[in-house]
């Protein structure tokens, strides 16, 4: 590829030939009060005139002293030029306004400040449907430089031309526009059943299925919940009442003619897509139709325990309102004696299981957690009577309450153990959180009901972090809570049975034997049963706990891995029910906003070329969106030579591509092409090179890497002219080929900074770069050619840093890393503002001839 | 004396801090540990001073010297912490930085120590050899005139062993047929010659043909490191002491205790087993694997009939008061068990003869009358007419 592509088709056209525009304002040259504008032509008319790409030339109202834009617009012969002195000025922006009809159809480039900087800036024109590209040649020449002219002036030529030759994709392309209106919730919990009454009432038809026959899930059957104190069974109401809620039963925010409650359901299967899923609902009958007045007689006929042995077959449990009782189907054995006895006829065995299909716009999995199975507290003495979970003691409280009312004491002495089998990496790694909260809530109940009880807290830290929760702490010290910091490894039992435990109390420095009548495990929490099925069934990712896993814990917290697939409450960890409302509310909005949007833009998809796919798989596996599949090569496809019949070949998924280029860079025949081919990305390398001594190349993603280098422009933090950088998608988008081209365009270091460890929003990106990176290094090596390579994570807060990073690895890859000044200098600028002082680093550096440091002009 | 605390010991210092780094002090090592009521600081408060880099602190700490390297530290702990692979490695740097640090002189410094409290050293084998190598006087070790005949019936007991059966031994029952078994005697067991008669005769009498190995001298005690046996076999060994049995598995020779060999091909034999007592109270100690040797023991009582008291105690798994190798006076753990043992009128009887001494030395300290039995004394075969055991040393 040539080092000028773009220019070399134009450079046997004569130049000079200068075209005023329509004559408006004073021509450029930079020292006009109003808008410069001038277009200086080549002497090509008509058409080829359209063809040619019209560079908008911004001095930045004279900011940019270093740039020596009459040669820049001289030297500049692959568009026509338009120099202006301030175009996002008020006359400026008029001017465009006239030139966005006068030069519409042409591309215009405009040099000026960064992308990020001008969007903002013409915004209004932008949204009026102005298209233009931005070459930045302030935050990334002119204001990072120093006053070396002539090497400024050929850095920002080299940006526009590269700008020009290889232009950057527009991201506006549109798929999966079409947004089924309806919803799909998996899970009829408080945190399903909240974000389905929620998206009801925003009008959105709303699937909410639940495995069990009633709604509430775990926080309707618990009893009193933290940090309030009373029942976990509310919603909020529907009636627009600030402050208001009601029970499930009583709530007809859940009759909302937009929701629709699968009981006793199961999501079978899923396909379709974002927008529009298709979901295959399988429904077991309830048996107990609506008729049923809960008269209980059912029950009182009924022969057979239901399979928890707790209650009959046909029993009732939570109250939601709306199904009152239900049929265990594993225990009954349909004797009919239930249906004989019932006044109403509201007993239905006929009915029987059927499996529905059900269109949704996107699915809301808020399928909860578990309570901790056996295993993981089994070595606390779990299964002996004197030993019993917290969840298991709340239901004993209620009886205990009684006891307590006739002056009676079940327990003299109760000790309970925090962390039971969690925080343990043997056992259950995560923090439940849930947990302190709870022995807290159970431990002060414990003392009011009977003062004389010991109650002992064996734990590690209580974790009380939450809006009004040390109070309960506080509490429960004050209620005479013995606190023992220190867990037992297990729990013994003596001659008679009792609960022997030996701790250490580890401030204290010694062992303590406790011998308590009852011994309350804090166990934690872990994934619903089914979490794994419900995932693969969508096509989502767990956690390593084996939660469902959260796109993005910081800005993204109610989104799954799978597009237009969301989730709330615990299924991505133990949360307490305030956190589960609280995110159910924001989910409804979240799926509301998916729901309206038009359809995610992005840049077009890349293509797979048949003539040079072989069917590999590395494609496939490199996609963080599983984009990519391999299918039978069509007939009459185009095949590489070495690929026979059975080659099979990558195709891409339009819909489900975001365009990041990882799978480019990682296709071993670089046969995917991507938005940004491999030619221009060489072609960038080649022109933003070319005529450089010891250029420095930096490939940096426009994200959050884009985000911090722009930053730091505009703070002025200066580096070398002999540093180069290219803008990419995603820093996925470099392969080690990119790397090596620039080792032998005569690159004296490459860095490549992308975003944040772990947060690059193709998810991938910087994965694939370390990759390509460390194959780059080998491939360097093998070639003999030393030259370093570094890679960075970047985010806005590095705005301060970055430029002493550029500083730094330029001296490391032009010389012998930095001198003793350039320490000095260094030092000396930490901590203070950065313009002044940071050119006379660059010029410990690079000793530019002429010019001096730039005054403080900004 | 002082630890050197030089660079090479601060870097081994920072690798060790590097794998405890995880710890959050939970203290479920100090809690489980079996010395751990006796225990000054205590594994927690060690795994700390690593972390703090406390070199001195924890180079002078005497628990170090404490441990019985049962492991269960390690088994315990939240963060896989091998909190007994730390200690062993502490007290390998002791020896190495500590100056001194011979382990025997320093068991010796503590001996001596403990003699302003206590008026005599009771661990005898332990005492004479601190008494040989000069570091304690003679007249301390030992119940008042046990001395002298402890150490003639240890020097006989040497002389007749020499590495070989005593005589007696073998020909208290014939030679059983079968296969010879190799059979790692250790190094207490050859030195109570009634303990080794009744081993070879309760094996003999159940049909094992004890083969003793001739290279079994000292296993080097797990919790000293400071002799390695060498000892190595390709095929699995039986063992009498459960410091062999730990210390051999871990130089990688595989090991079975031979009362649950005994007891196994007893059951399977239909031969029932006689018991010294009607009812006993079992005690593993530390070094074992606990559920598997209290079941081996509820196996042997319902082979002989006799009623086990498994109880809290029992199942605890106590310190005997050896405290890593030699008897520092009674543990908590050990007084419990004794009274317990004495509410019940049992015998005590425990697979570990070392246990055997040190209990017995705690049940004298804490004035307890408590038959307390080495498993060959207590259990035998029902038609092999074994004499009754003798009741240890004539103390009570």
């Amino acid at each position: 590829m040539s080092a000028s592509a773009g220019g070399k088709d134009v450079s046997a056209q004569p130049t000079g030939n200068s075209e005023r525009g329509n004559g408006a304002g004073p021509s450029a040259r930079g020292n006009g009060s109003a808008p410069g504008n001038g277009t200086r032509g080549n002497g090509a008319t008509g058409a080829d005139v359209a063809a040619r790409p019209l560079a908008l030339l911004c001095e930045c109202a004279g900011t940019m002293e270093n740039i020596d834009f009459a040669a820049l617009e001289n030297g500049l012969v692959a568009a026509d030029v338009v120099r202006g002195r301030h175009w996002c000025g008020r006359e400026g922006q008029g001017r465009l306004l006239e030139l966005m009809e006068s030069a519409a159809g042409r591309r215009l480039v405009f040099a000026g400040c960064s992308q990020d900087f001008a969007a903002r800036r013409f915004h209004r024109l932008l949204s009026r449907g102005l298209k233009m590209e931005v070459a930045d040649i302030r935050e990334g020449a002119s204001w990072v430089h120093d006053g070396d002219v002539p090497a400024v002036t050929g850095k920002a030529a080299s940006i526009i031309a590269s700008t020009i030759g290889y232009p950057a994709p527009s991201n506006d392309t549109l798929v999966r526009e079409h947004r089924e209106n309806s919803v799909l919730v998996i899970g009829g919990g408080v945190a399903g059943t909240q974000a389905a009454c929620e998206l009801a009432q925003m009008g959105h038809s709303v699937h909410l299925v639940e495995r069990r026959p009633f709604l509430g899930g775990r926080a309707a059957r618990i009893g009193t919940v933290f940090p309030t104190n009373d029942c976990g069974q509310c919603l909020p109401s529907t009636d627009a009442q600030a402050g208001t809620r009601k029970c499930f039963h009583r709530n007809v925010a859940i009759d909302d003619p937009n929701l629709q409650v699968w009981r006793r359901s199961t999501v079978e299967s899923v396909s379709g897509g974002p927008g529009d899923f298709e979901v295959a609902v399988r429904r077991l009958p309830n048996i107990v139709t609506d008729a049923c007045v809960n008269c209980g007689a059912c029950e009182s006929v009924c022969p057979e325990q239901a399979s928890d042995g707790a209650s009959k077959a046909i029993f009732t449990e939570f109250y939601d309102g709306r199904v009152v009782r239900t049929v265990d189907l594993d225990t009954c054995t349909f004797c009919g004696a239930c249906v004989e006895q019932c006044p109403v006829q509201a007993i239905d065995f006929t009915q029987s299981p059927e499996r529905t299909t059900v269109h949704a716009g996107a699915i809301l999995t808020a399928v909860g957690c578990e309570p901790a199975p056996e295993k993981f507290i089994n070595h606390l003495g779990y299964g002996h009577d004197g030993v019993k979970t917290q969840l298991e003691l709340a239901e004993m409280l209620d009886d205990w309450e009684g006891q307590a009312s006739l002056g009676r004491t079940p327990a003299t002495e109760v000790v309970m153990v925090q962390c039971a089998g969690s925080r343990d990496r043997q056992r259950l790694p995560h923090c439940s959180r849930l947990c302190c909260m709870i022995a807290l809530k159970h431990s002060i109940r414990l003392k009011t009901l009977f003062p004389a009880m010991k109650v002992t807290i064996c734990y590690l830290e209580m974790r009380t972090a939450g809006a009004g929760y040390e109070n309960w702490y506080l509490a429960a010290r004050r209620a005479g809570v013995e606190f023992l910091r220190g867990t037992p490894p297990e729990v013994q039992f003596d001659g008679e049975g009792k609960p022997v435990i030996e701790v250490e109390d580890v401030p204290a420095g010694r062992k303590v034997v406790l011998r308590p009548d009852l011994v309350v495990l804090s166990a934690g929490m872990v994934p619903a049963i089914d979490v794994e099925r419900i995932a693969q069934v969508l096509n989502i990712d767990l956690d390593e706990d084996g939660f469902i896993e959260i796109l993005d814990r910081k800005n993204r917290a109610t989104e799954t891995t799978g597009e237009g697939i969301f989730v709330c409450g615990s299924a991505t960890g133990p949360k307490a029910l305030i956190e589960c409302n609280t995110e159910a509310s924001a989910v409804a909005s979240e799926i509301h906003n998916f729901l309206a949007s038009k359809g995610r833009s992005c840049a077009p998809a890349s293509v797979v070329q048949a003539e040079k796919c072989v069917g590999c798989d590395v494609c496939v596996a490199a996609c963080p969106f599983g984009a990519i599949s391999l299918v039978e090569r069509p007939d009459d496809a185009p095949r590489p030579q070495e690929v026979k019949d059975e080659g099979k070949l990558a195709v891409v998924d339009a819909e489900a591509c975001h365009a990041c280029g990882i799978c480019a860079a990682n296709c071993p025949e670089m046969a995917i092409a991507h938005n940004l081919s491999d030619d221009a990305l060489f072609g960038r390398v080649s022109v933003m090179t070319e005529g450089v001594e010891k250029p420095v190349i930096g490939f940096y993603c426009k994200e959050c890497a884009g985000a911090a280098i722009s930053l730091s422009g505009q703070q002025r933090d200066a580096y070398p002219t002999s540093v180069r950088l290219i803008e990419l998608p995603c820093l996925g988008r470099v392969s080690a080929l990119h790397i090596v081209a620039a080792a032998k365009q005569g690159a004296a270091g490459v860095f490549l900074a992308g975003c944040a460890e772990g947060r690059c929003q193709f998810r991938r990106g910087d994965i694939s770069a370390a990759e390509q990176t460390a194959l780059a290094e080998e491939l360097l090596a093998e070639a003999g050619m030393d030259v370093p390579l570094e890679l960075w994570h970047l985010c806005a807060v590095d705005r301060a840093s970055v430029g002493r990073r550029i500083r730094l690895f330029h001296a490391k890859a032009t010389g012998n890393g930095a001198s003793a000044e350039m320490l000095e200098a260094e030092a000396g600028l930490i901590g203070a503002g950065v313009s002044a002082g940071a050119c006379a680093t660059c010029s410990a550096t690079t000793a530019p001839t002429g010019g001096e440091p730039r005054g403080d002009n900004n | 004396m002082a630890t050197t605390i030089d660079a090479s010991l601060r870097q081994e210092f920072a690798r060790l801090r590097e794998e405890c780094l995880l710890c959050y002090q939970c203290g479920q090592c100090t809690s489980s540990c079996p010395n751990g009521g006796d225990l000054e600081r205590g594994p927690r408060r060690i795994i700390r001073d690593v972390q703090a880099g406390e070199i001195e602190a924890v180079m002078s700490n005497e628990d170090l010297w404490r441990c019985s390297e049962c492991g269960t530290c390690s088994d315990v702990c939240r963060m896989d912490v091998d909190v007994a692979a730390i200690l062993k490695r502490l007290r390998a740097l002791e020896r190495q930085y500590g100056g001194q640090r011979c382990p025997e002189r320093e068991a010796a410094d503590i001996a001596a120590k403990r003699l302003g409290k206590y008026p005599r050293i009771d661990n005898l084998a332990f005492g004479m050899t601190m008494a040989s190598k000069g570091h304690v006087p003679k007249d301390v070790v030992g119940a008042a005139g046990a001395f002298t005949r402890i150490v003639s019936q240890t020097v006989n007991a040497r002389m007749k062993a020499g590495r070989a059966a005593p005589e007696g031994a073998p020909a208290a029952a014939a030679k059983p047929a079968g296969p010879a078994r190799p059979f790692y005697a250790g190094c207490a067991l050859p030195q109570d010659a009634d303990a080794y008669r009744r081993t070879h005769a309760v094996a003999a009498a159940i049909g094992f043909n004890l083969a003793e190995t001739e290279a079994a001298a000292c296993c080097g005690h797990p919790s000293r490191g400071t002799v390695g046996s060498g000892f190595t076999a390709d095929e699995p060994v039986l063992t009498a002491c459960p410091a062999c049995d730990a210390s051999l598995e871990e130089a990688g020779v595989q090991t079975t205790p031979l009362w649950e060999a005994l007891v196994d091909r007893a059951r399977r034999d239909e031969r029932p087993l006689k018991a010294a007592a009607e009812s006993f109270v079992p005690y593993v100690g530390c070094l074992v694997d606990r559920e598997r040797a209290l079941a081996s023991l509820a196996d042997a009582a319902a082979l002989s009939g006799a009623r086990i008291e498994l109880s809290y105690p029992a199942l605890h798994a106590a310190c005997c008061g050896a405290l890593g190798g030699m008897y520092r006076g009674s543990s908590e753990g050990a007084r419990r068990l004794l009274g317990f043992a004495a509410e019940r009128r049992a015998t005590v009887v425990t697979p570990c003869l070392l246990c055997r001494d040190n209990l017995r030395s705690a049940a004298r300290r804490a004035h307890l009358s408590v038959p307390i039995h080495f498993w060959p004394e207590f259990f035998s075969a029902a038609d092999a007419g074994s004499a009754a055991p003798t009741d240890g040393d004539a103390h009570d």
